[in-house]
């Protein structure tokens, strides 16, 4: 296989991870053999995958990763990442401009109808006929990715059992709620026993009680099915609760790849945050005590520091020694947004963009 | 709970399985074109109404006016039949709105994503133009037949058959293209009376082509509405339709005048139908 001759390229933007002997790379390299990536073998492998489109708008620009079968990998990012238009080719429905991927082996510009006949897609907004039943919606996929008759009924009868939609299917999908007609999509997205599943920002626009009832639906679906599931959010909460790894993606590159476990690890223990008028002083007060200038992130009046060399209480004490005017100060542990933000130098969400 | 594995998928990988899927992809497709157009009967009535108004009042009524009490019923006959020119452009063309909304708010892009041909797409939806099409046009020579237009029954009626069927696919192949271009569904709404209704007036639906003026019954003998009206003619009555057939072709023979008109609505047919699947499949993968 072609694609995965010839040296395997650094994914990622390597992270400062202290505890981590085994590199990014490693997860998708033969051990036996280094130089040799295991991506054909892989549920989902994509290789310096680019989209330019007409305008000279670049939204992705050369991504590469693998996914394992039964991984739930996430794509996250701020909206205008790139993550819609990445998955948009990995299901064909997207050109790439160059680069390459295969789903379960298939080429998805050599091959696209194989590799839509071992994935499924739940789309960012709502993509069904309204006008319809749920069943009628579901029985549509089960005829189109041609699953045998007895084989679908009976899936169709476990799967919407467990999400909790029998009730409602002979009604039209337009009374549905958002969290209904959300389940009834990722139902019907796994009706046809994927290899791979595509979730686009899958917790969109629902209230906190649905997102997190949609978090358990996932949960249960994937344990049930072992679906591969390649999922796109910007809310990390989410990308902290159903991925195995994450690829944090920022204007079309992605610029770190491991598991949020991981990822949180890369930023030390501790966390600082500041508010404070002068953080000019506090950023060099910290330097001057061997903090790094990279984990460092000032935005607007509130620094935010990871914590190597020094730890939270040490910290406080050396600011207050060098009279940094501090309205509030604390040091926590670190969250993904720590992560996120030392690594583009900006929060992932605006606070209008918070989900409640 | 049990945790009950899902067997694994019964993918349809190339040959058999998936030959046999794409051949059921087009009906499964026309099928739900029709549950979603049953559920909107405004839909089905709003392009019947017009011809039906125009063969039930219109007709008689024009025919009272203008033609002699000999001529009555052949004027009355040959507008019924003319109704056909525009129940044909406008149901394929209202029944094209449907392929926007599915782009807008509907389910186009899990259709995109399905294991099928991109021309799986649009031959289902085309299927379902036809049945409501054919069913259309039963009600409207119905109705005209009691409203006492005059058909003669022969195995000429083949020929109107025909000829309506592939007109049919020719429209709706127009109302694919468009759209699959027009932006909106304002824009596209916006097309219908220009593509639907114009070209009635040129075609021989009224009068004669030979009643226009020498440039303009050279545009009509280049529309596709001409020939097929002609034909519609020459099935349900065969000597008004000889005539329409003459008035375009000037030929002696009727029969290779009528598959020369049929030959070249089949080639506009052809060429509109390879237009639609091309552009909906360039559209598909952006
Ligand atoms: N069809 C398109 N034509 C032109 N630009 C697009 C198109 N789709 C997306 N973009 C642009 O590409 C970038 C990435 O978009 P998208 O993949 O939707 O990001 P995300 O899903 O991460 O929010 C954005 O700048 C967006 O405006
Ligand atoms: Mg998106």
């Amino acid at each position: 296989m072609s694609l995965f001759a010839g040296p395997v390229r650094p994914l990622t933007r390597e992270l400062n991870v202290t505890n981590n002997e085994e590199k990014i790379n490693d997860r998708i390299t033969d051990p036996h053999d280094p130089g040799r990536m295991t991506g054909a073998a892989a549920a989902v492998a994509a290789e310096e995958l680019a989209k330019i489109y007409p305008g000279d708008i670049h939204a992705v620009k050369g991504i590469s990763f693998a996914v394992e079968a039964g991984e739930a990998f996430g794509l996250l990012g701020p909206n205008g990442a790139g993550k819609t238009t990445t998955i948009g080719m990995l299901n064909t429905t997207v050109k790439p401009s160059s680069g390459r991927a295969l789903l379960a082996g298939r080429d998805v510009t050599r091959d696209p109808i194989g590799a839509r006949s071992v994935s499924s897609v739940v789309f960012q907004d709502a993509v069904v006929d309204r006008p319809l039943t749920g069943r009628q919606n579901l029985e549509l996929h089960l005829k189109l990715w041609g699953v045998d008759t007895s084989v679908g009924r009976r899936r169709l009868a476990e799967l919407t059992g467990t999400v909790g939609i029998s009730d409602i299917l002979d009604r039209p999908v337009a009374t549905y709620s958002g969290g209904q007609r959300r389940r009834t999509e990722i139902v019907r997205a796994l009706l046809s026993g994927p290899e791979v599943l595509f979730l686009d920002e899958p917790t969109v626009g629902l209230d906190t009680r649905s997102r997190h009832d949609l978090f358990d639906v996932i949960g249960t679906l994937r344990e049930r099915t072992g679906v591969t599931i390649i999922i796109t959010t910007h809310y990390l909460d989410e990308a902290e609760r159903l991925c195995d790894r994450l690829a944090i993606i920022q204007s079309g590159t992605i610029v770190a790849c491991d598991s949020p476990a991981r990822l949180l690890a890369s930023i030390g223990p501790e966390v600082l945050e500041l508010r404070t008028d002068d953080a000019a002083k506090a950023a060099a007060v910290l330097r001057a005590n061997g903090v790094e200038p990279d984990d460092v992130v000032v935005i607007g009046q509130t620094l935010t520091a990871s914590l190597r060399a020094i730890n939270g209480a040490r910290a406080l004490e050396l600011l207050e020694d060098g009279n940094v005017p501090a309205r509030s100060a604390t040091a926590r542990h670190p969250n993904l947004d720590d992560v996120y933000l030392r690594l583009t130098g900006g929060p992932i969400l605006s606070p209008a963009d918070r989900p409640e | 709970m049990t945790v009950t594995a899902i067997p694994a998928p019964i993918l349809g990988k190339r040959g058999e399985k998936s030959r046999t899927k794409e051949v059921r992809a087009a009906p499964t497709l026309a099928m739900r074109r029709l549950a979603l157009s049953v559920r909107n009967p405004r839909a089905l009535v709003l392009p019947v109404m017009n011809p039906v108004l125009f063969a039930l009042v219109i007709a008689p009524a024009l025919a009272n006016t203008v033609a002699g009490p000999a001529q009555q019923t052949t004027y009355m006959t040959f507008l019924a039949l003319a109704t056909m020119g525009l129940l044909i452009p406008l149901n394929s063309l209202f029944f094209g709105i449907g392929v926007v909304v599915d782009r807008q708010q509907g389910a186009m892009r899990e259709l995109l994503v399905a294991p099928i041909r991109r021309s799986s797409i649009v031959l289902g939806n085309m299927m379902a133009a036809i049945a409501i099409t054919s069913l259309q046009t039963v009600v409207l020579i119905g109705l005209s037949v009691a409203r006492g237009a005059d058909y003669v029954t022969s195995t000429h009626v083949l020929w109107f058959v025909g000829a309506t069927l592939v007109y049919t696919v020719l429209m709706y192949s127009v109302a694919e293209v468009l759209a699959t271009r027009l932006p909106t569904a304002e824009a596209y709404t916006a097309a219908i009376p220009v593509v639907a209704i114009v070209p009635f007036f040129f075609a021989g639906s009224l009068f004669p082509i030979t009643a226009l003026p020498g440039w303009l019954s050279a545009i009509a003998k280049a529309l596709p509405l001409t020939h097929a009206l002609a034909l519609f003619r020459y099935g349900l009555t065969p000597s008004s339709g000889v005539r329409a057939l003459h008035n375009i072709w000037g030929m002696t023979n009727v029969t290779a005048m009528a598959v020369l008109s049929a030959a070249v609505i089949a080639a506009y047919a052809l060429l509109a139908f390879v237009a639609a699947v091309r552009l909906f499949t360039k559209a598909g993968t952006s």
